[in-house]
């Protein structure tokens, strides 16, 4: 009860809310290099998915590398990329950017091969269908492949956003912020309540995006598929 | 052809075990006798490469002086390594005075005799006795890089002082809460970190390390016997007004141990004890850490250029 005391007596500090180490600061950080990092993912990941979904060309080869990706942890992603932005961009090479490309690297897999295990899915008759009714390989893509593989694509947007969320928390170590700059914190001045409400707050970050995304994945649904 | 081979290996194996067997139960060979008298040590250390590389030097100059030398080296956390050492699991382990002083509730400052004095009056309640502490300390320190330094003519804190808001600190998460960071800072050096231009990362990181070099930062918080300074050439900044809490090494041993073990048990430690330099500390740290010598062999060429064995 003592703990849990002053973990309450953290989140309610004036030193938490005003200064340069506030909790929204924080927060602020986790969520937009969270959002950046997501929609970089999508944009280089989904594209790739839908062309090696739709082609089957290259597949093998993709998936083989983003399932490799998916082997590195994240720690060692930013390890990567820590050294060559700090060469380019010295003290922009700090923070925000290689936690950025740690974490778009990190997203990057889910995508991919959801994507293209939805399109494979998609049953060749429709396909042959929609050929014989004349449609363009492109209009094929966009009004029968995709409709049908959404719920997938949506589960990999939504496994990739939940992920970059939680381990956005890492960026504190390249000097990004973000809530594990709390958790550092308490960790240097053995503060043990500062490292559990950070934790806690991480946490709940991450179970809201898993909320919003499943609401999206459920709203994208076509009606004429009828799952759930 | 198969039984005789089998028969000549068994009798080779028979005979290796009672060659191994007859010295140690007869006792009867000169040279087992002076290792009789002189107890058995079990060297422990905490689960960092610095504390092992230490214990492993302790274990082999102590071999060099007859002494029989089991190792436990990589035990943990210091809670794991005091618990080993009180229960008898191992009977000398390397420690740091600040980091020992404070565990044990005794008063620490950047005083090394006082911290040591007032540990070694809280040991002696467990039944333990600290040996000399080492010139060498590995504390929080301050390091730029040399072109920094030579343009600025940097040697000290008192120097960085004063031209602290024309430099990028990278400064510990944590650090405007820490007494002995931002508080210590600005009431010892006046450098009030508040109004400086500041990247939060962790002290002692590599990643502290790799910012400094590539001129992300100017200043950064390291660890004074981090590899990193010798590696990448930095200038580590004097503590001269005396900040940091002393972080010189000691080795603790068991109070049984010491009482049984004959003098040159504590002449051998301490001959250690001096030649250890917060350099010659950053020199070993580097031959485990990067080179990735085993704490064996950089501990037997240490003690070697030492002329201690």
């Amino acid at each position: 009860m003592e703990f849990l005391g002053a973990v309450f007596a953290w989140f309610t500090d004036p030193a938490s809310w005003s200064g340069r180490n506030t909790i929204p600061l924080r927060l602020w950080e986790q969520v937009s290099l969270s959002a950046v990092s997501l929609a970089l993912a999508v944009a280089i990941a989904l594209p790739l998915g839908l062309y090696i979904g739709h082609t089957d060309r290259g597949s093998r080869l993709v998936v083989a590398i983003a399932n490799i990706g998916r082997a590195v942890p994240s720690l060692g992603w930013l390890g990567i990329a820590l050294p060559i932005t700090l060469v380019l961009f010295q003290r922009g090479g700090l923070g925000f950017l290689p936690a950025c490309i740690a974490l778009v690297a990190l997203g990057i897999p889910p995508i991919v091969t959801n994507t293209y295990a939805g399109l494979r899915e998609v049953s060749r008759d429709l396909l042959d269908a929609g050929r014989g009714m004349g449609m363009a390989e492109l209009q094929l893509l966009r009004r029968v492949e995709v409709p049908i593989a959404l719920p997938v694509i949506m589960a990999g947007v939504r496994s990739s956003a939940v992920t970059i969320v939680a381990t956005a928390t890492l960026a504190a170590v390249v000097g990004g912020g973000t809530l594990g700059d709390f958790i550092l914190q308490g960790l240097f001045v053995n503060d043990q309540p500062r490292i559990f409400g950070a934790a806690v707050l991480v946490a709940l970050l991450a179970l809201a995006t898993e909320m919003v995304f499943g609401y999206l994945q459920r709203r994208v649904v076509s009606p004429g598929l009828g799952t759930g | 052809m198969r039984t005789r081979r089998t028969l000549a290996l068994g009798a080779v194996l028979l005979a290796l075990v009672i060659s191994a067997c007859t010295p140690g139960g007869g006792s009867t060979t000169p040279s087992a006798s002076p290792a009789a008298q002189k107890p058995e040590v079990t060297v422990g250390s905490a689960g960092f490469d610095e504390s092992a590389v230490v214990a492993e030097i302790y274990a082999q100059a102590l071999e060099a002086h007859g002494y029989t030398v089991k190792r436990q080296l990589e035990i943990g956390e210091r809670p794991d390594v005091q618990a080993a050492l009180t229960s008898g699991r191992v009977n000398l382990v390397p420690e740091y005075l600040g980091g020992l002083a404070s565990y044990l509730k005794a008063d620490v400052s950047s005083d090394a005799k006082a911290t040591f004095d007032a540990m070694q009056v809280k040991l002696a309640a467990e039944d333990l006795i600290a040996f000399d502490y080492s010139p060498g300390t590995d504390a929080d320190g301050w390091a730029v890089r040399k072109e920094t330094a030579d343009q600025l003519n940097l040697k000290a804190m008192s120097d960085v002082a004063k031209v602290a808001d024309q430099l990028v600190w990278g400064l510990a998460p944590g650090c405007p809460t820490n007494p002995v960071c931002g508080p210590g800072l600005k009431s010892t050096y006046g450098i009030d970190i508040s109004k400086l231009q500041v990247e939060s990362l962790s002290p002692c990181s590599t990643e502290m390390a790799q910012a400094l070099n590539n001129s992300a930062i100017d200043v950064a918080q390291v660890c004074t016997t981090q590899p990193d300074i010798q590696t990448f050439n930095f200038v580590l900044l004097e503590d001269d007004k005396a900040l940091q809490p002393a972080q010189n090494l000691a080795p603790v041993a068991r109070k049984d141990l010491a009482d049984a073990a004959p003098a040159d048990f504590a002449e051998t430690l301490n001959a250690v004890s001096a030649k250890l330099t917060t350099d010659e500390l950053t020199k070993l740290n580097v031959e485990v850490s990067v080179n990735q010598t085993s704490f064996a062999n950089a501990a037997s060429q240490w003690l070697k250029d030492q002329g201690l064995i």
